[in-house]
C-alpha cells in the first residue's frame, strides 16, 4: 500500500516532538450494500473508504490525527500536524529517517476467502438475496420482507516506530432478513442476520433459505404473543446470539478501556471468583472465518485466544497497547478500530461462554415459572455501574418445566457483577451469533456466543 | 492504495458533473468535508488528543428511471471515475421508480450556523476546557470516585450538493461542545450520569456549570431502592420523553410509511395523540444540533408540523418518497454520512411546551418519575411502536420525590403513551439527540422491578 521508505519517514517526522511511539494505519476499504424490499432491488450502493491515521504516544497520552489525503505530501503534512499537536516541536530526533528496520509480522491468514466478494458479480449476490426472500415471503402471516446484503473488504497497513510492519486483508460478508408478520392490526417482526469473516462460500453453510426461514419463523411465532410479565424471574437464555448477555453484562467491563479508568466493577478482581463455577468465558480472535476473527489486530499484533473467566475465576482482561501501558497487563491482540478515523482501543472479538454439562431440556425442566428467551435482540451497558439491558426478540413462558405460550416485549435488565453469579446452569450446545458492537473505537464486527444457560433470577421488563 | 493527487470536494463535484454530462448521465453529487478537534481528559491530564480531517463525495445517478449509489473518500480522478462507473452499474440492478428525477430547487433560507468561528481559539484554550471540566467534576463532591468520560470537541464542516439539473449549493457550519460523565459511589452503589453543553460560540462554554450539573444528577441516583413491578401514574422528564421520541422518529418517515413499516400509515388527519400534543420538526433554529439550510438533495429547509393538537398532520418526505406519495418534498432527504443511500430523517424534533409548571405536573402523584431510558437500539420497535427498556428514575410520594430506584424496566407503546398524556410542562429540555421536549404526566406506565 505504501512504501517502507515513506512510512519510515512519516513515523520519524511524527516523532519529532519527542513521542515515545508512533504508529501509522492506512486503509483502503471497498464495500457493497444491496437491499431487496418485497423482492425488488431498492438500493444498490457501496464505495471506497480511504485514509490514514497516525497515533503518537507520550507516556500513556494519545495524540491521533487522520486524513484522506494519502499522498506523500498529505502524509508528511499529517506527520507535521500530529507532531505539533502536543505543542512545540522542539527536540528533533532525525535518527532513522527513512531507515526504520521494519519486521514483517509473521501471521498467516486464519482464513482465505474462496469466493472473494470483489470477484463475484453483483447479480450473484442478488441471486442469494432472492433465495432468502423466497424463503420468508408469504410464510404464515409474513407480509413484508427486507433482505440486506453487505460485503466489506478492508485492506490495512500498520507500521510503527518499533519496526512492526503488518498488512492484512479482512473480508466480511453478511445477509440479514427482516420479516414483518401481520394479521389485521397485529404486527410483529423477526430478523436474522448471520455473517462471517469469509467470502460468499459462507452461504453454503448458512444458506439463504435458512436465514429467510428463521426470520419468518420468529415473526410468526411472535405475532399472536401476549405481553411478557414484569418482575424478577428465572430465565433460560438460548444459545448463539443469546451470548449478547455476557457481551454486555461482562465483556465490556473486562476491556482495559474500562478497567484502566477504574470504570469497571471487575478492575481489582483478577484471580477472584466473580461468577458461578459453571461459567468459563473466552474471547477468541483466532477462529478461522469467524465474524470476529483478527489475523492481526489493528495494532499489528496477531490475534489470541484469551480465557477471561475459568470456572468462575477472573483470569484475564482484554488488553490493547495503551491499556497495557496503563495497567501493566500483557497485550492480548485486542486493539481494534472501526477504521482509520479511530485510534484503536481494547475491544472484543468472538466472545462466548464455553460449553457446560447440562442440556437445554434439563435447564428448562427445572424452572417452575420463568422465561425462555430463545432469540435475543441487542443490548447495552453503562461502564462504571455495570447496569445493562437487552431486548428479547423471541420469548416464551416456562410453566412447570415446560415451554408454554409466546411472549412479546420482554427486555432483561440487571447488573453484570451480580448476575454473573446467578448463572447456575450451562448446557453443551455452544454456537456463535454475529453482531456489530459500538464503543469508543467505533462499530466493529464481533461474535457473541454461548450454549443455553439458566439464570436463577433476572429482572424482566414486560407489561403484564 | 493509489498515491495520486487528491481533489477538493468542490473540484471533485465539478469533475464528476462534467464527466456525467459527457456520458449523458443524470447525476447528483453530495460532498462533505470536516475538520475537528477533540480532547479527552482523565485524572487531571489530557488522555487523548485527536485531530480529524475527513472528506468525500457520494454519487447518485439515474439510469432508465432507476437510482444507483456509490461513494468515495479517494478523490483522485481515477477513483472518481471508478465511483461513477460503480453508481451506473448499481443503477442497472435496481428497479425503476415512477417520478424519479433531480430538481434544481429554489434558494434555501439564509442561516448562519457558523457564528464567530474558531479561528481565534488556541489549542491550549480547547485543552483547558477539557481539563477544567474534569477537575470541576472531580472536586465537586467527595463521592465522585472517577470521571471516566469527559472532554471537549469542535467541528468545522462544509457540505455541498450539485446535480446535472443545474443545482449548486454549499454551506458551512461549526459547533463546540463538551461533555462529562462522573462516576459517584456510596454504600457500595455506583452511579453515573452524563451532562453536556453544545454551542456555536466557543466563549459560551461553561465547564464548571456542566460539571456541577452532572455530579448533582449522578448523586441524586445514590441510595436507590428496588422498584416495584406494576402499572403506575408517572411524570416523564423532558429529556426522557425526547429519548423516546428519538427512537420512534421513523414513524413519521414517508419512506417507512410506503414500505409498510410505520404504525401511522394511513392515519393522516386522525387523532394519534392527546390533544395536548403538538410535534414539529424545525431545521432552522441557530442553536439546533441538526439545523441546516437545505437537505441532502439541496431542497430548502422549512419547519414542518407532524402532529397538531393530537392529530397527525404530515409525514416527512424527500423528493422520491414525495413523488410516490403524490405530494411534494418536505425537505427531509437525509444521508447518514457518505456511505448510505438517500433516506428520510428529521432535523430537530420539538414537542411543544404546554402551560403546566413543574410542581403542578407532579402534584398529588404517587408513582414514578422517569428520567431516562437506555437500550433503545434493541428494545424499541419503530415498526410496532412497542418498547421495553432499561429505565432510570425516582419514586414519588404524593408529588414529592421519595427516593431513587434501582435499575428497572419500562414498557409500553409510544402511541399509547402519547395518547395518555394528561398534562404538558411549560419548559423545554434540549437533548443530544436533537429532540426537545417538556416534562409530561401520564396516567399509567408499566414498570418492572423487584
Amino acid at each position: 500500500m505504501l512504501s517502507q521508505t515513506l512510512a519510515a519517514e512519516v513515523l520519524s517526522l511524527a516523532r519529532r516532538g519527542g513521542a515515545d511511539f508512533a504508529e501509522l494505519f492506512a486503509e483502503d476499504t471497498l464495500t457493497t450494500t444491496l437491499r431487496l424490499h418485497q423482492g425488488e432491488v431498492k438500493d444498490a450502493g457501496g464505495g471506497n473508504l480511504f485514509g490514514a491515521g497516525l497515533r503518537l504516544l507520550y507516556g500513556t497520552r494519545v495524540v491521533y490525527a487522520y486524513t484522506n489525503d494519502v499522498t506523500p505530501t498529505g502524509l508528511r503534512d499529517l506527520a507535521d500536524q500530529v507532531a505539533r499537536a502536543r505543542g512545540g516541536a522542539g527536540e528533533t530526533t532525525r535518527e532513522g529517517t527513512g531507515g526504520l528496520d521494519f519486521r514483517r509480522v509473521d501471521a498467516a491468514p486464519l482464513y482465505v476467502a474462496r469466493e472473494h466478494p470483489l470477484h463475484a458479480a453483483k447479480r450473484d449476490k442478488l441471486a442469494l438475496m432472492r433465495r432468502a426472500h423466497g424463503a420468508a415471503a408469504g410464510v404464515g402471516d409474513v407480509k413484508t420482507v427486507d433482505v440486506n446484503y453487505l460485503d466489506r473488504v478492508q485492506r490495512v497497513l500498520i507500521a510503527n516506530s518499533e519496526g512492526v510492519w503488518a498488512e492484512d486483508e479482512r473480508v466480511w460478508t453478511r445477509l440479514t432478513v427482516s420479516a414483518i408478520a401481520q394479521d389485521g392490526t397485529l404486527r410483529e417482526t423477526g430478523s436474522y442476520g448471520p455473517g462471517a469473516g469469509q467470502g460468499l462460500e459462507f452461504f453454503e453453510t448458512a444458506t439463504p433459505e435458512q436465514i429467510g426461514a428463521e426470520a419468518a419463523r420468529i415473526a410468526n411465532a411472535m405475532l399472536r404473543a401476549g405481553y411478557a410479565p414484569a418482575g424478577k424471574l428465572p430465565v433460560v437464555i438460548g444459545n448463539e446470539f443469546g451470548g449478547v448477555i455476557f457481551h454486555e453484562a461482562c465483556g465490556h467491563i473486562l476491556e482495559t478501556t474500562a478497567v484502566e479508568k477504574n470504570a469497571s466493577v471487575f478492575a481489582d478482581k483478577l484471580g477472584e471468583k466473580i461468577a458461578h463455577e459453571s461459567v468459563t468465558a473466552i474471547d477468541d480472535g483466532t477462529i478461522p472465518g469467524a465474524w470476529g476473527m483478527v489475523t492481526v489486530d489493528d495494532e499489528g499484533m496477531p490475534g489470541e485466544r484469551t480465557v477471561l473467566i475459568e470456572k468462575g475465576v477472573l483470569k484475564s482482561f482484554m488488553v490493547d497497547r495503551v491499556g497495557s501501558l496503563k495497567t501493566g497487563y500483557a497485550r492480548t491482540g485486542s486493539g481494534r478500530r472501526q477504521n482509520y478515523t479511530f485510534a484503536p482501543a481494547s475491544r472484543m472479538r468472538s466472545t462466548f461462554i464455553d460449553n457446560g454439562q447440562e442440556t437445554p431440556e434439563s435447564l428448562i425442566s427445572g424452572v417452575k415459572r420463568g422465561i425462555y428467551a430463545r432469540k435475543m435482540g441487542g443490548g447495552s451497558v453503562t461502564p462504571g455501574t455495570g447496569d445493562y439491558n437487552f431486548a428479547v426478540q423471541e420469548a416464551y413462558m416456562i410453566r412447570d418445566g415446560q415451554v408454554a405460550e409466546p411472549l412479546k416485549g420482554a427486555s432483561l435488565v440487571g447488573n453484570g457483577a451480580q448476575d454473573l453469579r446467578n448463572i447456575v446452569g450451562v448446557a453443551g450446545d455452544l454456537a456463535l451469533g454475529q453482531g456489530m458492537c459500538g464503543s469508543v473505537s467505533g462499530s466493529l464486527p464481533t461474535d457473541v456466543g454461548q450454549p443455553h444457560i439458566l439464570i436463577s433470577e433476572i429482572t424482566v421488563g414486560g407489561r403484564a | 492504495m493509489t498515491q495520486t493527487e487528491q481533489l477538493s470536494i468542490a473540484d471533485a463535484r465539478a469533475y464528476l458533473l462534467d464527466r456525467a454530462r459527457e456520458r449523458g448521465v443524470t447525476l447528483e453529487v453530495y460532498g462533505e468535508r470536516g475538520t475537528s478537534t477533540s480532547v479527552e481528559a482523565f485524572g487531571g491530564e489530557v488522555s487523548e488528543f485527536k485531530l480529524e480531517a475527513r472528506q468525500g463525495v457520494a454519487l447518485r445517478v439515474l439510469v432508465k428511471g432507476a437510482w444507483g449509489h456509490s461513494f468515495t473518500e479517494n478523490l483522485s480522478r481515477p477513483a472518481l471515475d471508478r465511483a461513477l462507473d460503480s453508481a451506473i452499474e448499481n443503477a442497472e440492478l435496481v428497479a425503476p421508480e415512477p417520478g424519479a428525477g433531480l430538481v434544481a430547487w429554489p434558494e434555501p433560507p439564509a442561516l448562519d450556523l457558523y457564528g464567530e468561528g474558531l479561528s481565534g481559539v488556541s489549542v491550549e484554550q480547547k485543552v483547558q476546557v477539557a481539563l477544567d471540566l474534569d477537575r470541576a467534576a472531580r472536586e465537586a463532591d467527595p463521592r465522585v470516585v472517577s470521571v471516566p468520560y469527559g472532554g471537549y470537541q469542535d467541528s468545522d464542516s462544509q457540505r455541498l450538493v450539485g446535480n446535472t439539473a443545474g443545482l449548486s449549493r454549499e454551506a458551512r457550519q461549526l459547533y463546540a461542545l463538551h461533555y462529562t460523565a462522573p462516576l459517584v459511589s456510596e454504600g457500595g452503589q455506583n452511579k453515573m450520569k452524563p451532562d453536556w453543553q453544545f454551542t456555536r460560540e466557543f466563549t459560551e462554554l461553561d465547564p464548571t456549570r456542566t460539571a456541577l450539573s452532572a455530579v448533582e444528577k449522578a448523586l441524586a441516583l445514590l441510595g436507590a431502592r428496588p422498584a416495584p413491578s406494576g402499572t403506575f401514574p408517572a411524570v416523564i422528564s423532558g429529556e426522557c420523553l425526547a429519548e423516546l421520541l428519538a427512537l420512534f422518529a421513523g414513524m413519521f418517515s414517508g419512506k417507512m410509511v410506503e414500505e409498510g413499516k410505520s404504525p401511522l400509515a394511513g392515519r393522516l388527519g386522525e387523532p394519534v395523540a392527546s390533544p395536548l400534543v403538538t410535534l414539529r420538526d424545525d431545521p432552522t433554529p441557530v442553536r439546533g444540533l441538526n439545523s441546516r439550510a437545505f437537505d441532502a438533495e439541496g431542497c430548502p429547509s422549512v419547519p414542518l408540523t407532524l402532529i397538531e393538537g393530537g392529530r397527525l398532520s404530515a409525514f416527512m418526505h424527500n423528493a422520491q418518497t414525495a413523488a410516490r406519495a403524490g405530494t411534494v418534498s418536505t425537505g427531509h432527504a437525509a444521508r447518514q454520512g457518505l456511505q448510505g443511500t438517500v433516506g428520510v430523517a428529521p432535523s430537530n424534533l420539538i414537542l411543544q411546551a404546554g402551560d403546566t409548571d413543574a410542581a403542578a405536573l407532579a402534584s398529588g402523584l404517587t408513582g414514578v418519575r422517569l428520567t431516562g431510558v437506555s437500550g433503545g437500539h434493541a428494545g424499541a420497535n419503530p415498526i410496532t411502536g412497542d418498547f421495553s427498556l432499561q429505565a432510570e428514575g425516582f419514586w414519588l410520594e404524593d408529588g414529592v420525590t421519595a427516593y431513587p430506584l434501582e435499575v428497572f424496566t419500562v414498557a409500553g407503546n409510544i402511541l399509547d403513551l402519547l395518547a395518555g398524556i394528561e398534562a404538558v410542562g411549560n419548559e423545554l429540555h434540549d437533548t443530544p439527540d436533537a429532540v426537545s421536549a417538556p416534562d409530561v404526566r401520564v396516567g399509567a406506565l408499566a414498570i418492572g422491578g423487584a
